[in-house]
């Protein structure tokens, strides 16, 4: 991929962070941690590396994509909205009653939700059966997933690590996103999962790590699915919670935000401060 | 026993083996249960449409919802306890919030396996599987009605549960015509109206008889469907009788006596006697002891509906 290339997504991620801000303005707080830590990523999936068209968001061989983490829906609202999947005068209603844009993602609600998450360590299990399902119907489909890092010590995680692995599920994409954060402090202090690729790779999976707030990495991984033929990848990214924003990186506090006017307009103009740099 | 007795794992492996010879999005996903769910036709046929996922209900759920969500229309079955007390909280949200079109079937419901207890009765599964919004809960009588309720529930769009005891069942109706959602007055009476579901169901319509021996003329209506509830024909046997028993296999708690008696509640107040199994963790043994400890033998409903009747 072209510098010129790249630098577009970086804007285009920094555009989204604005739709996250748009969207916390409207309801006055909101998920900002997790959602700035994983929007690169879901950024580059839908403007770079899977097969979707807004126009015609359910054609059958389109790539899917899950939240596994539905805690972090601001940051797929933002990017649908950027990439055109409904309009985005929609996410000025967050938080409010019957909004198509609820505090975790619903199927049922807008184009471009494949499934209704939140409830943690769902998502790799639906996402085994969607690319079992995808490879039977015989499109090149590929299943991506976003978990946290806190998420993996739901043991389903571990039952689908092993289906994936099993089946050969080279078209099962799963980042996680490893801001090593979680509510009570440090996720390895919680609870630890590490090495996570190393777990997984136990069970028959290709890992990766890479800066998962890196534009360059990111992509650079998506081109190199899959990593290993009849292997489920794994992609271990290494990301800052509340990336973007510099008073929110790596403060636990800002895991939900509740933000006062002048912080507000400091993370707004850090964002044009940011797009200015990098769009010149 | 005055019916013919027939393998109901036989006829789930049988009708769905034949659904899936007229529509090639049936799967079946197993949790080291399918070949013993009578599904080895079906897996002889369309290997590729069988996904084994060993020991793991919870991901079993999670796998079949995904599948569905690619069109595909899974069919999971497992003794009922692990269909949906274990994986409670991947059929509410992957199978009942997405309303994905999965078909889930509890077998060995009930005491079928009396002799192992409480880890492996079937006895709270309607009552979970309740509280999940827009998921139809089937309770076949016999086995016609299993196999028409197999028919129904795969070619039904939308999630459904079916539950069925899978010691061998009586063939007790002669064709297996099915409608979700509608019970069936098997018996007119006027004195008092026993609702039943399930195929414990033979005992209540021989209970009928003995009833009528003893000058009690009971209505009898079997529910094969339990969600969502044939409110009418409830509405209609209390309005005609005045008092209403339901008989089930399942815990007196959460299961058709509740559906029951919630429609009474809200629509015509009359007395409502639940026989079913009593709130407790009951110790093994053979099936019949349970049977006539829970008062749902044909004496132990006939006793029951006798002291109603009378009060």
């Amino acid at each position: 991929m072209k510098v010129n290339d790249i630098n577009k997504l970086k804007a285009t991620a920094a555009k989204c962070r604005q739709n996250v801000l748009r969207m916390i303005k409207a309801n006055g707080s909101g998920h900002l941690g997790p959602a700035y830590s994983c929007i690169d990523i879901v950024t580059a999936l839908y403007f770079y590396g899977m097969n979707v068209d807004p126009q015609d968001p359910s054609k059958a061989d389109r790539d899917i994509f899950l939240l596994s983490a539905g805690h972090k829906g601001m940051a797929q609202y933002a990017v649908l909205a950027e990439a055109g999947f409904f309009d985005k005068s929609i996410l000025d209603t967050f938080g409010q009653f019957k909004s198509r844009v609820p505090g975790h993602p619903d199927m049922h609600k807008l184009p471009g939700i494949e499934a209704n998450t939140g409830s943690l360590g769902h998502g790799l299990n639906l996402a085994c059966g969607i690319a079992l399902g995808k490879r039977q119907d015989g499109y090149g489909s590929k299943v991506f997933v976003i978990t946290g890092d806190g998420e993996l010590a739901e043991g389903s995680n571990w039952e689908a690590a092993a289906i994936a692995a099993h089946y050969k599920l080279d078209n099962l994409v799963v980042f996680v996103d490893h801001n090593g954060l979680q509510i009570s402090g440090q996720t390895k202090d919680v609870m630890s999962f590490e090495p996570i690729a190393s777990h997984f790779a136990g069970f028959g999976w290709a890992t990766k790590e890479i800066r998962g707030n890196d534009m360059d990495e990111i992509v650079a991984a998506i081109d190199q699915l899959p990593f290993e033929k009849g292997k489920p990848n794994l992609i271990v990214a290494n990301t800052i919670k509340g990336c973007g924003f510099s008073k929110a990186e790596n403060q636990v506090n800002y895991h939900y935000w509740n933000p006062s006017e002048a912080d507000m307009a400091l993370a707004e103009k850090e964002l044009e401060d940011y797009l200015a740099g990098v769009q010149a | 026993m005055k019916y013919e007795m027939m393998d109901a794992k036989k006829i789930i492996g049988e009708t769905t083996a034949e659904e899936a010879d007229l529509n090639p999005n049936i799967c079946v996903v197993s949790t080291d249960s399918a070949p013993r769910t009578g599904m080895g036709k079906f897996i002889e046929k369309y290997p590729n449409r069988y996904y084994e996922v060993g020991i793991m209900e919870q991901a079993a759920i999670g796998v079949s919802a995904g599948l569905a969500v690619t069109g595909k229309v899974p069919v999971f079955c497992a003794p009922a306890p692990f269909v949906t007390a274990r994986p409670f909280e991947m059929f509410k949200i992957d199978v009942g919030y997405m309303h994905q079109n999965v078909k889930v079937i509890g077998r060995n419901c009930g005491f079928n396996y009396s002799d192992l207890g409480p880890t492996h009765y079937g006895l709270e599964d309607i009552a979970l599987v309740r509280l999940i919004p827009d998921v139809v809960i089937l309770a076949p009588i016999d086995a016609s009605q299993l196999r028409g309720a197999m028919k129904a529930m795969l070619r039904y769009e939308g999630p459904v549960y079916l539950r069925i005891g899978t010691a061998p069942i009586p063939k007790i109706f002669n064709d297996d015509e099915f409608e979700i959602g509608k019970g069936i007055v098997v018996r007119e009476g006027k004195d008092v109206a026993i609702i039943t579901t399930g195929e414990i169901s033979v005992n209540v319509f021989e209970a009928a008889d003995k009833l009528a021996a003893a000058g009690i003329d009971a209505m009898v209506i079997a529910m094969p469907t339990i969600a969502p509830i044939d409110e009418e024909i409830i509405v209609k046997a209390a309005e005609l009788t005045g008092k209403i028993v339901t008989v089930e296999e399942h815990f007196e708690v959460g299961g058709l006596g509740s559906a029951v008696s919630e429609v009474c509640a809200k629509s015509f107040q009359v007395p409502v006697k639940r026989i079913g199994v009593p709130q407790t963790y009951l110790s093994s043994g053979p099936y019949e002891d349970l049977v006539d400890y829970c008062k749902l033998s044909v004496e132990g409903i006939t006793e029951t509906v006798l002291e109603f009747v009378a009060k």
